[in-house]
């Protein structure tokens, strides 16, 4: 009798056969290996089969070969460049004992090259396919652990943190110290991960005539450059990418100077990485002229270029700040914002504020931290809002920057777009790049603003790369403007943050905030936590940086003397409530509202 | 030179096999046929069959044969088998309360719906190495022939059930039904949907997902508080799949899976702590050490997986392949990564021999605005 597995063996029949790889999971690793083609530098993710080789050991670079190989290609496979390594031999034996195709260690016949750590010295042509084995394609985990901030980065082609770690590492090494999988820009779209080929084969992925396909089998991921693909190390504009050099050397065996050199034996020799080049070269049987064109010996490294300071300064991306539409006067303006935590919107408001002394509704049980809460601001003055904790002010301040998602209401910015569109409206990305230079954030916490693993002068060119600078010497440039500024001394611009006081940070945050100059400042308690003579210095100069810029600040503060110390004009909110606005001397001198009363006369015990 | 430089890899190759053939199939002991492995090695084959994620004991035990007994290594000649195999059906979903228990405790409850069964096990048994030359003597206890088991015997109601009733636990029931997370045709990654993390703890490396239990409890960022045990058991499942002809579900056979649910007392501004939570595990073969991990995880992560590092550990770094394959692969040649690496070391030194000393920030070029 047959049983059902007999069955659907049967009518699966034509599929079977076989290879370390079914048919199903082929296509599925060319359809993935397309989809990389088609987006240059982006890793696809594809369900990586389990191979007869282990993790780590060539299972993605395996994948990939043998889902584009076929009968009629021939296949050369390297490790460390070399064709006749345990791991080259292993996985040669593997592709063609199971596809029945050819096999070379002739990089001119090979139609496909499987390799790992090493582009071949001879030029790959067009029509040939270059496999790498890549055990970690995710470029940004040095600067990222966590998988879902790393595809938000790539997604929004947020790479400043990339750019602050090698702003850090020029700054503490004086040098660049990358050494292989050295980062680079592809399409000018996406930072790729050069799988660890040393930095000498990295210009041979760039506009190169050959396809490279990268297979990362343990994290199941596929990417490729396609043939005439832009790629760039990463690098600032004036710190000339590197190659490896080690003066004097050359091949024991063939006496090639231009070529990756590895160490040959203990007494100091070398000899070439890429053994069949070596043969060739024996042998005669190698352009070495069209090969020495070709060698990036342009990019060995010259300690004097490395940190030379340019004779004229790169361009840095200015910004003309947009004049202000006519008959409109506000740098921000936020309309009826409310914020509920909790079921239910404005139907939550009712029986709560001031008038019935909670916050929390009555209908829902939600808390209405903000309701109906409407300001502008216009360039040049500052509006502080103030209140005790719990009434509100930090809830508006959040909504305003995009920490809290508000539940109702319009806020908008004169720099986007004359004003007409509504940031609550905007997708978090967008709204990450308005606070990059159009609206800055000085936050109470400083870790919250700053990070303190990072220099002061790093955080400041953490801003700046965001907002396009690329020229090593105008970041420093201008982090040490912006830092004399603020008063902090720049014997400190090298030091991690994490080694200042309080007030140090606050005015490393206030120099980073400043550092694009961007149109509106968002002050969120700048003082509070600090001993009152540093909160006093702080202030000062707060103080002195609104006077002299065009800047519309708001700031929040539960407290009446930094309110006054630096606002024109001041609400007052209670329980989610503006219940008084006006002049800050005036609201000062005169108060209202009882609960105004109240916070002025605590202000002035 | 070193051995990777050395012309005759395949020579060199050729002659490691050789030599394990020589001593793993040839050693001057008994032959160890497929039936001795699965009789005697029950708890390792079922351990293979869950983490290689095919549920087949002579595959299994013959993976184990080979492996020399490693079941790291069995698993993945099993997983690396199967990826030679295409995808004949998909089996109709499993419910787990059809399961015919051989073992089952409830210890949460005295008296639970249905038996507490402690059927084949070794927890109350002293851990006395013996020794013997031989098989040892027949017990002399004969077991009297079981009386036929009731229904409520061989399909015991579901403790969760009874604190559904109660009204004790939190319902995270969906109305939709979603198709599960297939982590053998796509990768999972965080963020990702509770039957990706399930899938993924189903088939992980069994002391991986111990450890990672134990960090929660005892590490610096643990995830576990109130750890109760509702029920766990050992049993049997039937396998349908629809016959291709007439579209109908046919029973195909049956495996053999451990079951476990934890329950979690909640605690947080956001939760309702007047319930508890429930977690789930279930694994192929009789492995409760994985089962059990499993289900505290599992709520662990619901309720911490996102605001810390639990879902990233849980989808990335329990899987036995991933992890073993990675560190093994330290051993295969790296001379030119690090020479780039040396390059860069001397390049430091020789720049600071050159006298360029450390970095001194640069004064401020002009007055800031």
């Amino acid at each position: 009798m047959t049983s059902t597995l007999d069955t659907l063996l049967t009518e699966r029949e034509a599929e079977l056969p076989a290879g370390i790889l079914d048919e199903g999971a082929k296509r599925e690793i060319r359809r993935a290996t397309l989809t990389a083609v088609c987006v240059p530098g982006y890793q696809v993710p594809f369900g990586s089969r389990e191979m007869p080789v282990a993790r780590g050991w060539g299972s993605g670079g395996l994948q990939v070969t043998l889902g584009v190989i076929g009968a009629a290609d021939t296949v050369k496979v390297i490790d460390q460049g070399d064709d006749a390594g345990v791991n080259a031999t292993n996985l040669r034996r593997m592709i063609a004992g199971t596809t029945g195709c050819a096999d070379t260690a002739d990089t001119r016949e090979a139609t496909i090259v499987q390799t790992r750590h090493r582009v071949p010295e001879e030029r790959l042509r067009d029509g040939q396919v270059l496999v790498l084995q890549v055990p970690v394609p995710e470029p940004l985990r040095g600067v990222e652990k966590s998988v879902i901030e790393c595809a938000r980065m790539h997604a929004e082609g947020d790479y400043s943190a990339m750019w602050v770690s090698l702003y850090e590492d020029l700054v503490r090494n004086g040098m660049i110290t990358r050494t292989t999988g050295y980062p680079v820009l592809v399409g000018g779209r996406y930072v790729l991960a050069t799988t660890p080929i040393p930095r000498w084969d990295v210009p041979r992925l760039h506009e190169s005539d050959h396809l490279s396909l990268f297979g990362a089998g343990r994290e199941k991921r596929i990417y490729a450059i396609p043939p005439h693909t832009d790629v760039r190390p990463l690098t600032f504009d004036d710190v000339p990418f590197e190659v490896e050099y080690a003066p004097g050397a050359r091949c024991v065996l063939c006496g090639s100077d231009d070529v990756f050199l590895v160490e040959a034996g203990t007494t100091g020799a070398y000899a070439c990485s890429d053994t069949e080049w070596c043969a060739r070269v024996r042998e005669g049987d190698a352009d070495i002229q069209a090969h020495h064109e070709r060698a990036p010996l342009h990019l060995l490294p010259d300690p004097a270029a490395r940190l030379r300071a340019p004779a004229t300064t790169t361009a840095r991306p200015e910004r003309p700040r947009p004049a202000l539409p006519e008959g409109q006067d506000w740098a921000l303006r936020v309309d009826g914002l409310g914020k509920v935590f909790g079921p239910g919107a404005a139907d939550a408001v009712p029986g709560t504020g001031p008038d019935h002394g909670t916050a929390i509704s009555p209908a829902t049980g939600a808390i209405v931290a903000a309701w109906d809460v409407s300001f502008d601001v216009a360039p040049g003055e500052a509006l502080g809002v103030i209140g005790e904790s719990g009434s509100g002010k930090s809830t508006v301040l959040g909504c305003v920057i995009g920490d809290e998602q508000a539940t109702a209401g319009h806020v908008r910015l004169a720099a986007l777009d004359e004003g007409r569109t509504d940031l609550l409206t905007l997708p978090g990305d967008a709204r990450r790049r308005l606070r990059v230079d159009s609206m800055a954030v000085v936050h109470q916490n400083s870790a919250a603003g700053l990070d303190l693993r990072v220099t002061a002068g790093g955080n400041i060119a953490e801003r700046l790369t965001a907002a396009g600078w690329r020229g090593y010497h105008d970041i420093r440039r201008r982090a040490a403007e912006l830092l004399d500024r603020v008063e902090v001394p720049l014997s400190r611009m090298d030091d991690p943050v994490r080694t200042f006081s309080g007030g140090m940070r606050q005015r490393v945050q206030i120099a980073k905030a400043l550092a694009t100059e961007p149109p509106v400042l968002l002050l969120d308690e700048p003082t509070t936590g600090l001993d009152a003579s540093v909160a006093a210095g702080v202030l000062d100069l707060l103080r002195g940086l609104l006077a002299e810029r065009d800047i519309a600040a708001v700031v929040v503060s539960h407290d009446f003397a930094v309110i006054e110390a630096l606002t024109d004009r001041t609400l007052v909110m209670q329980l989610g409530r503006v219940v008084e606005r006006g002049l800050t001397d005036q609201l000062f001198h005169d108060p209202h509202h009882p609960y105004t009363q109240r916070l002025v006369a605590a202000a002035r015990r | 030179m070193g051995y990777s430089g050395a012309r005759g890899g395949l020579e060199a190759i050729l002659a490691a096999e050789d030599l394990v053939r020589r001593a793993r199939d040839h050693a001057p002991a008994p032959w160890a046929p497929t039936e001795q492995i699965t009789a005697r090695f029950r708890l390792a084959v079922d351990r293979v069959l869950g983490e290689a994620g095919l549920y087949h004991e002579d595959t299994s035990a013959a993976a184990l044969r080979q492996a020399e007994g490693d079941p790291l290594e069995a698993a993945h000649l099993v997983r690396a088998h199967r990826s030679t195999l295409p995808r004949l059906a998909v089996s109709e979903p499993v419910d787990p309360d059809e399961m015919v228990v051989l073992r089952r405790i409830v210890p949460a409850f005295r008296e639970p719906d249905g038996p507490q069964l402690l059927g084949r096990t070794t927890d109350y048994t002293g851990r006395l190495l013996e020794q013997p030359a031989g098989p040892p003597p027949r017990q002399s206890r004969t077991p009297a022939t079981p009386p036929d088991r009731t229904e409520t015997q061989r399909r015991p109601g579901r403790f969760l059930d009874l604190l559904r009733k109660l009204d004790l636990v939190v319902d995270h029931r969906r109305a939709d039904d979603p198709e599960p997370f297939d982590i053998t045709r796509k990768p999972a990654r965080p963020p990702a949907e509770r039957s990706a993390a399930l899938a993924s703890m189903a088939r992980a490396e069994t002391g991986a997902l111990v450890a990672l239990w134990y960090r929660s409890i005892l590490g610096p960022d643990g995830d576990i508080h109130e750890v109760t045990l509702g029920e766990v058991r050992h049993g049997r499942l039937p396998l349908r799949v629809r016959h291709p002809h007439t579209g109908n579900p046919v029973r195909v056979g049956e495996f053999r899976v451990t079951e476990a649910e934890a329950i979690e007392d909640l605690d947080g501004a956001d939760e309702d702590r007047s319930r508890f939570d429930v977690g789930y595990g279930l694994c192929f073969g009789h492995n409760e050490r994985k089962a059990i991990a499993m289900a505290n995880l599992d709520v662990a992560n619901r309720r911490f997986g996102r605001t810390g590092p639990l879902e990233q550990l849980l989808l990335l770094t329990t899987d036995g392949l991933d992890s073993a394959g990675f560190l093994e692969h330290l051993k295969l040649p790296h001379y030119v990564t690090f020479r780039s690496m040396v390059e860069r070391k001397q390049a430091m030194r020789a720049a600071g021999e050159a006298d360029e000393g450390p970095r001194v920030a640069e004064p401020a070029g002009q007055e800031c605005r």
